[in-house]
């Protein structure tokens, strides 16, 4: 089976536009965060998100727009666009750059994209509520492309002519992870030699107010308190957008075309918590199971595992869950790798989460650290035992367990080595 | 799914301009609505919905459809002539047509209906359409494209003889592009060494354009049909040639009708190339005579009879395209 490696990464997230800030905000574990304008409001609970700085993307006009002028976009580009696709569309060229592909290595039947999103609630509110007023024919006739789900890998495949493998997935917070998994499969099974993996989200008030119908949102109004994984003064997550592009090749094309990947995909496995739709299972029974199916696939030991990038969101419930399943895999041998989570810095990305942490993974690599889980002043009870490291280590990761879960108690781990 | 682009048979009526005066609201909205066109799209918009006099139309069709163009293919808008092509010249497809479409339908207080669409294929044709909504007059047969497959299918004339690549035809006259490709038999001989298209042969291109405009362009008596086999060459005057035109030109040639009544037919005609003027022809003139029987003509001529619904093979609608 041909190995995997990722070769280019592009970033528009909370913590930086590309990937040196990312890396350096990583590093120094600076946050994201702001007070967000449209929820200073009395009826608003939540104050704080994980802003993309530098792109205006408020109007439900794309045309009113605007982003940062290294990115020349046409009209008809961005027409049929959410604002995640705007974020993701930047960072692909991004990766191109980075990856160094020139238009015939994206463009055939070889090369394919994967995506992750969770469409876009202000433009699905938008076009339907003019539905409604004005009637169907006065719609626009790209609402649809824009709003639903599969809005980033309709308009990516378009925009970037991709010829190979196209879908989306949706797991929730586990979608761009379950991307970045299907992506490894196929090159592995040889039937891409290169995919891309996307995955964006909106992160704006459309998007993120919603949850504090679930009571799952930090309550926090101090930017520097709001998302503080296994601290056990959590209150809940911190929501963000932005766009992220990881480009996966084969061993083949890696050596061809002599790029330095910035690190090997393992393997990965999955298993659900078969438990509750939107509370994960208390044990974790999912995410350990996850976890110890994608060491197997991997043929690697838990021993091998130096560095756990968690999914830990900052939730009640979610981060104790997964505390206990790292005990399970990890703990119960003696074994403690490093754990962090760098929500801690962006807030927590949804369908954007696990390609933006396998990304993040991919900078520490290759930059020479392990980035800490910031914000923690007293450690929950319950994750006592665990190797959670409190500040950046100014080492590499060598392997490293990137963990996602999602609604309906979907996990999903995957497994990094570094070069 | 379904295609979403459906037929709504209420739209067909003529269209009754809003009766209502203009509001300030109205100003506000219409000027939110072209926040992206020129000035001078807004002022004509304004000035159509206070008169409702047709003669602002055309500026709100140009400045709306110059808002969707690309900015860097603007440029040809602004001296285009009614043969650009909305598509192949603008860049425009069906789906930034139907957003062309509803920005025109909210300024001008219009409905249109999607089947109307699909044969609006140049600047000339919207302008004409939307000013017969307008004037509530019948609309016009639409602009044919035909590809060298078809005008092959319909000409007396055939290869190596036929000097038309490709055409099209309205109701108002006939347009056409010729390669010369250098294989001609006859530059072998004119001249020696030195190969130039004879300006017999462009005269020869102009009459053909003339026929095909005959075939199938040309308003006719109610239930006749003029026949291939009829059409010969009478004469022409006032012919001139300005330019030498070679091997590796495009021309492009243009024929519009000045008289017709059987047995005779007159057109004004010219050959450009880029846009250099090459010849230019004041009359060339035709004669023709109706075929006895009255049966319907060759399935090309959608014009004679209306197409069946879903009958796209000619003239392929405008329909957004969807995978979905």
């Amino acid at each position: 089976m041909p190995r995997v490696f990722i070769t280019g990464l592009g970033f528009i997230t909370s913590i930086g536009n590309d990937a040196a800030s990312v890396a350096s905000s990583l590093r120094e574990l600076r946050h994201g965060f702001e007070l967000y304008p449209p929820f200073q409001k009395p009826d608003i609970a939540c104050k704080v998100v994980g802003t993309v700085k530098g792109f205006s993307t408020d109007s439900a006009d794309p045309e009113d727009w605007t982003w940062p002028g290294a990115y020349s976009i046409k009209r008809e580009t961005i027409r049929s666009m959410a604002p995640h696709g705007l974020y993701v569309h930047c960072a692909f060229i991004q990766a191109l750059a980075d990856a160094r592909l020139q238009e015939a290595e994206v463009s055939n039947r070889f090369t394919g994209l994967y995506a992750a999103s969770g469409g876009s609630p202000m433009l699905t509110y938008y076009h339907h509520e003019r539905m409604l007023r004005l009637g169907p024919a006065r719609c626009s006739p790209l609402g649809i492309v824009a709003s639903i789900v599969g809005t980033l890998n309709f308009n990516l495949v378009a925009a970037f002519k991709i010829q190979g493998a196209s879908c989306g997935f949706s797991s929730a917070c586990a979608s761009s992870a379950h991307a970045m998994a299907y992506a490894f499969d196929d090159i592995s099974l040889g039937r891409q030699k290169r995919m891309f993996v996307a995955a964006g989200e909106d992160g704006n008030f459309s998007a993120i107010l919603p949850f504090v119908g679930m009571r799952t949102l930090s309550l926090q109004s101090d930017p520097n308190l709001a998302s503080r994984p296994f601290d056990a003064a959590r209150d809940g997550f911190v929501g963000t957008g932005g766009g992220v592009v990881l480009v996966l090749e084969s061993e083949d094309e890696v050596a061809r075309r002599g790029v330095t990947p910035y690190c090997e995909i393992l393997g990965w496995g999955q298993a659900s918590d078969g438990y509750n739709v939107a509370i994960s299972h208390p044990d974790g029974t999912g995410s350990r199971s996850a976890m110890e199916n994608a060491l197997a696939a991997s043929r690697i030991s838990a021993a091998q595992v130096d560095y756990v990038n968690a999914h830990a969101t900052s939730t009640l419930i979610g981060d104790v869950s997964e505390a206990r399943a790292l005990k399970a895999v990890f703990g119960e041998m003696g074994i403690r790798p490093a754990i962090s989570s760098t929500k801690a810095l962006t807030g927590h990305g949804l369908s954007l989460a696990g390609a933006m942490e396998v990304g993040f993974c991919a900078l520490m690599m290759r930059g020479g650290f392990t980035s800490g889980s910031a914000h923690i002043s007293k450690l929950d009870q319950a994750c006592e035992g665990l190797n959670i490291l409190r500040a950046t280590r100014e080492e590499a990761p060598r392997v490293v367990m990137k963990n996602s879960s999602g609604f309906g108690g979907a996990n999903v781990a995957l497994l990094l080595r570094r070069n | 799914m379904s295609d979403p682009v459906q037929s709504n048979p209420s739209a067909n009526k003529a269209l009754t301009l809003a009766t209502k005066p203009f509001a300030p609201d109205d100003e506000a909205a219409l000027r939110e609505a072209l926040k992206r066109c020129s000035p001078s799209t807004f002022e004509a918009a304004v000035q159509f919905r206070k008169t409702g006099n047709a003669d602002h139309m055309p500026a709100v069709v140009i400045g709306v459809i110059e808002r969707f163009v690309e900015p860097d293919l603007r440029s040809k808008l602004k001296d285009a002539d009614d043969d650009l092509r909305l598509i192949e010249d603008l860049g425009i497809d069906s789906l930034t047509m139907m957003e062309i479409v509803i920005l025109v339908e909210d300024v001008l207080q219009l409905s249109i209906n999607n089947d109307e669409l699909r044969n609006l294929r140049t600047v000339g044709d919207v302008k004409t359409f939307i000013d017969c909504k307008i004037r509530g007059l019948p609309l016009p047969r639409p602009t044919k494209f035909l590809p060298i497959e078809l005008i092959g299918a319909v000409m007396p004339v055939q290869p190596p003889f036929l000097f038309l690549n490709e055409a099209s035809v309205s109701s108002t006259g006939a347009n056409g592009k010729y390669k010369i490709t250098g294989q001609e038999f006859f530059l072998q001989g004119h001249f020696k060494d030195n190969p130039v298209m004879p300006a017999s042969i462009m005269l020869e291109a102009l009459g053909q354009l003339a026929v095909l405009f005959l075939l199938e362009g040309a308003s006719t008596e109610p239930g006749k049909v003029i026949g291939s086999n009829t059409i010969f060459f009478t004469g022409c005057e006032g012919v001139r040639a300005h330019r030498m035109c070679k091997p590796g030109d495009i021309l492009t040639l243009s024929i519009k009708p000045k008289r017709m009544k059987m047995p005779l037919a007159t057109f004004e005609g010219a050959i450009r190339v880029g846009q250099e003027k090459a010849v230019i022809a004041e009359d060339i003139t035709l004669t023709f005579a109706y075929v006895e029987s009255a049966v319907a003509p060759a399935a090309i001529n959608g014009a004679a009879q209306p197409a069946p619904e879903g009958d796209n093979s000619a003239n392929p609608p405008l329909r957004v395209a969807i995978n979905a």
